[in-house]
């Protein structure tokens, strides 16, 4: 079985979240390579850069955190939504809110998955960005 | 118009309108006594004129009888009337001294009389008084006698006076008759001004009363229905006003008060809703430092577990058991901010199956019974809110037990438009003096180290009955268990 290593790009201002996420993903034996972004404007300007040293090109998956300084994550995933280049990436929601009207409005924005922080591997929102890197994977 | 003033020009104007028919009444009355003076001077007018003629022929009968027979008898009679005869021609003057016709017919009847006296009986009676004198002066007096009567003269001043009294009469009657006429067509007027008067006033009373009751009537009522408008919560109410009066300034003043009510309450509500942001947004923004210091704990106790002394991860246990305390803190705070803040859709809800769903949610404890009362009610109500008071409850009474065999039940109580829940346990009891304070967010009767306890559980349940205006009691002592009740509505 070919393992694909997965583009990542993550949007987040909290190093340590981040963190968290890293070890979440080793500990799940993923392989990755992964952008950092610490808010929205960032998010777009590492899509445009063409020569970056980890990875060039769009990324496979980009998990975006909601509540960020200068852009958050609602701005920047409508940007996304309505450029005709990145608008099929597959985006998956961090956040602690647990509002559903918040997550009306993500899920209205065309969203893989819901995921709630602190991660848990019991979030159906986990899950299916776990599932999604698995197949990512093995294709 | 002020309705005050409307009042007292209505009362005035009926009283001035009462004033005039009593006046014009008063003047007719005036008139009727003059007309009954008139009518008693008219009948002693009559009166008089029949004695005169009366006594003109006692007069004629009493000279006659003196001349024929010579008794003294008869010239007294003779005498007296005519010194009566002088008496009432004296009062009949006096009477009809304001009417030119009679009095002509007077001065007339007057001279007539004197006539026939100076012409007639005096030179008789002269005649006469000689005749006994002397036979040449009775002869004479025969003579004179029977002169006299061939010439008629008496007769015809007899006639006379008879006919200007027949005039007399009959004008004094005419003048009744127009009298009566005049007084009959007075009263009449006076009756039908009274009548018109009268109906007017009555009128005019009626018109400003039913005015007024359905004016003020119908401005209370848009009041009650404004204040019921006002009651029922809706505070942008305007009841439109036109005029000056009492009703309307009282109007204006409703609408002022409506007015600034509404905008004190939206205030109220905007803070309301601020305050709960703010705690939704602090409680969010704490959190995920509260997060990141948990990660880093846990990533020591991961990666350097064995390299780490006893003592440190006592600490580092310690760090974790606050941050824990702290994450349910703040949860506490955001599950309190947000009760009330989604519209809950109504739905049937069974409290049966609502009690069945929240004992898999129950802290496992061992011997402690659910004893719950069957069948519960079926309620078409918000389904979400009663299932968070009736978990709370149930959470607590478990939670807090502390017997080996304990018993939590759930019974009910069916009222006339509500039910009462009561969730009843055996465990430890709480005492008087702290039966109001556990009903305030972060009040719990744990010490603060203990991370499950964090004294929401009790004021979410409060804040969602009392929002809803609905009761919740507490019966319990130390060591006899607690019962808390509850009404929720039937529909």
């Amino acid at each position: 079985m070919m393992n694909h290593v997965i583009n990542i790009l993550l949007v987040e201002d909290d190093i340590l979240d981040a963190m968290d996420l890293q070890r979440t993903l080793d500990r799940m034996r993923i392989l990755y390579k992964m952008k950092i972004a610490k808010n929205g404007e960032e998010g777009l300007a590492l899509l445009e850069q063409q020569d970056h040293p980890l990875f060039s090109g769009k990324p496979d998956i980009i998990l975006l955190d909601m509540n960020m300084p200068r852009m958050n994550g609602i701005e920047f995933l409508q940007i996304l939504r309505n450029s005709n280049e990145w608008r099929n990436i597959k985006v998956f929601v961090l956040t602690t809110s647990d509002e559903s009207e918040d997550e009306r409005i993500m899920r209205s924005l065309g969203i893989s998955g819901y995921i709630t922080k602190p991660l848990k591997m019991s979030n159906t929102g986990s899950i299916d960005a776990f599932n999604l890197m698995i197949d990512l994977m093995n294709m | 118009m002020k309705i005050s003033f409307l009042i007292l020009s209505g009362f005035f104007l009926i009283l001035l309108l009462f004033s005039i028919t009593t006046y014009i009444n008063y003047q007719q009355s005036q008139k009727v006594d003059e007309n009954s003076e008139k009518f008693s001077k008219s009948s002693t007018t009559l009166r008089s004129s029949n004695r005169f003629q009366r006594n003109i022929l006692n007069l004629v009968s009493g000279l006659r009888g003196y001349l024929l027979t010579n008794e003294p008898f008869f010239i007294q009679s003779y005498d007296s009337a005519v010194i009566e005869n002088e008496q009432i021609l004296g009062e009949l003057r006096l009477i009809t001294n304001d009417n030119p016709a009679q009095k002509k017919l007077l001065d007339e009847i007057a001279s007539l009389y004197d006539r026939w006296g100076h012409e007639f009986a005096q030179p008789l009676l002269e005649a006469k008084k000689q005749a006994t004198i002397s036979d040449s002066a009775a002869k004479s007096f025969d003579h004179f006698y029977r002169r006299k009567l061939k010439e008629g003269h008496e007769n015809e001043i007899q006639q006379s006076i008879q006919n200007k009294f027949r005039e007399f009469t009959n004008s004094e009657y005419a003048f009744r008759e127009e009298q009566r006429q005049t007084l009959t067509a007075s009263v009449q007027q006076t009756r039908n001004i009274s009548f018109y008067l009268t109906i007017l006033s009555i009128v005019i009373g009626i018109g400003i009363a039913g005015f007024l009751a359905s004016h003020i009537s119908a401005g209370i009522v848009k009041m009650v229905e404004m204040a019921d408008s006002i009651s029922a919560g809706n505070y942008n109410v305007h009841v439109d006003t036109r005029g000056m009066d009492e009703i309307s300034r009282l109007t204006a003043s409703l609408n002022n008060m409506a007015r600034v009510l509404a905008e004190h309450i939206m205030l109220l509500n905007r803070k309301n809703e601020e305050l709960n942001q703010f705690a939704h947004i602090v409680s969010h923004d704490i959190k995920t430092p509260l997060r990141g210091i948990d990660n880093v704990v846990s990533w020591i106790e991961e990666d350097h577990y064995a390299d780490t002394p006893r003592r440190v991860k006592e600490y580092v246990g310690m760090i974790k058991g606050r941050v824990r305390r702290a994450e349910s803190l703040l949860n506490g705070i955001l599950s309190y901010s947000r009760i009330g803040r989604e519209i809950q859709k109504k739905e049937l809800v069974s409290v049966s199956e609502l009690i069945d769903e929240i004992k898999g949610y129950l802290p496992h404890k061992k011997g402690i019974t659910l004893m719950v009362q069957h069948p519960l009610p079926e309620l078409y109500t918000e389904r979400l809110p009663l299932f968070q008071v009736f978990s709370n409850l149930l959470n607590n009474a478990y939670h807090y037990h502390n017997k080996e065999n304990g018993i939590v039940r759930v019974f009910h109580k069916e009222m006339s438009d509500h039910y009462k829940f009561f969730v009843e346990d055996n465990g430890p009891g709480i005492a008087r003096s702290y039966h109001e304070k556990i009903f305030v967010i972060f009040q719990t009767l744990q010490e603060g180290d203990s991370s499950e306890s964090t004294g929401v559980g009790l004021a979410i349940v409060k804040k969602i009955l009392t929002d809803r205006k609905l009761n919740i009691e507490v019966m319990s002592e130390p060591g006899k268990g607690s019962t808390f009740s509850f009404t929720w509505p039937k529909n």
